[in-house]
């Protein structure tokens, strides 16, 4: 009886920490989610759609601009987690080599920027804090974490889309049709 | 008058524009935010609510610390934490990276872990960032669900090779620092 008892509180435990985290994301992101979305949505609808899109289409044409400038300019304008919302100006192919590219830049930042994700500082403060101890300046590491992050990103955008169409011609997808695919859940 | 009347219509028709323009935009957030985002924060959340529930975690940071001491541990470490099945659960809340990166901080304070090899510390600690919250990230950028479907094993994928990587990146970024 008491290993049952003890198994359903378990078991109430994990539920209860999977709500707890639940109500921290969705109210933390969904409130200025919803917000933001509908600020570029109503600018999107001002200019239009069209033209947006083809701006985009130039400005992202390239993948320096995709997965370095891009990634790292909506990190510091949006800050974690909308940042992957300007994903919505690439192409379907594109998308996943921008997410992987813009959580990487997350947190090599975080000694530079902090703003850009205070949650998870962290991450970058359990280190630093060990070269504080050894009586060093901060600033070598901050840079340089920076800065090879952005390479990292690079890399790890270019290498995700090269395995995106990999996958993609494996199946026997086409760049074209995921945006046809797209249309349609639009037009619905 | 006659300017006057003609003025104040195009100015009320701007703003009628305006308006309906910025509701309408307001509605399609909504809508996506109840089609998309939503669904994958509840399944995002019962697993970080499985992983943080059942102490898996702590007990993985343990595990990975005493490898950080050179660059081949580190090596190690990215190899573990990119491994596709395990850097969704390991990527929650940055849980498992903090933790390790604390245990790796102290140890460098201690002099046990050379200070140049912190920003190949970093990467490595953290070769599971965002594992698994792809699929809220792609739903944010308007992604198809064909586009995830394909999308979310490729990242997985590439993140396992370019954990090894960025830990390369980060060495040599270090050299010469302290």
């Amino acid at each position: 009886m008491d290993a049952i008892v003890k198994f359903v509180e378990g078991f109430f435990a994990l539920i209860s920490k999977g709500a707890e985290v639940f109500v921290s994301i969705a109210g933390g992101i969904i409130p200025s989610l919803l917000i933001l979305m509908t600020i570029v949505n109503f600018i999107i609808r001002l200019i239009g759609q069209d033209k947006v899109e083809k701006a985009a289409e130039k400005l992202t044409g390239n993948i320096i601009a995709r997965y370095m400038v891009l990634p790292f300019l909506a990190a510091f304008i949006l800050t974690n987690p909308l940042l992957t919302i300007f994903g919505k100006f690439l192409k379907e192919y594109q998308k996943p080599g921008y997410v992987d590219a813009a959580e990487s830049i997350l947190h090599p930042t975080l000694g530079l920027f902090p703003h850009i994700n205070p949650g998870e500082i962290f991450v970058y403060m359990g280190i630093a804090i060990g070269i504080e101890q050894l009586e060093l300046s901060l600033a070598p590491l901050a840079i340089r974490a920076f800065l090879a992050g952005l390479v990292v990103i690079l890399i790890r955008g270019t290498i995700t889309e090269r395995i995106m169409l990999f996958n993609m011609k494996r199946n026997g997808i086409t760049p074209k049709d995921l945006e046809i695919e797209k249309q349609k859940i639009k037009a619905t | 008058m006659k300017f006057l009347n003609v003025l104040v219509e195009k100015i009320s028709r701007f703003i009628g524009g305006a308006v309906n323009n910025f509701y309408a935009a307001a509605r399609d957030s909504v809508d996506q935010v109840i089609k998309t985002v939503l669904p994958f924060m509840v399944f995002v959340s019962a697993l970080i609510g499985i992983i943080l529930g059942t102490n898996v975690g702590t007990l993985i940071a343990n595990t990975l610390t005493p490898l950080a001491n050179n660059v081949v541990g580190l090596l190690v470490i990215s190899l573990i934490c990119g491994i596709p099945i395990l850097s969704p659960l390991l990527g929650p809340g940055a849980v498992i990276a903090s933790v390790v990166g604390t245990l790796v901080g102290t140890q460098i304070g201690l002099g046990n872990i050379p200070p140049n090899l912190a920003v190949a510390a970093l990467f490595a600690i953290n070769t599971q960032v965002g594992c698994d919250f792809f699929p809220v990230d792609l739903s944010l950028s308007e992604a198809s669900p064909k586009t995830e479907e394909i999308g979310i094993p490729s990242i997985l994928i590439s993140r396992w090779l370019t954990g090894p990587v960025a830990v390369l990146v980060g060495y040599v970024a270090g050299l010469g620092m302290y």
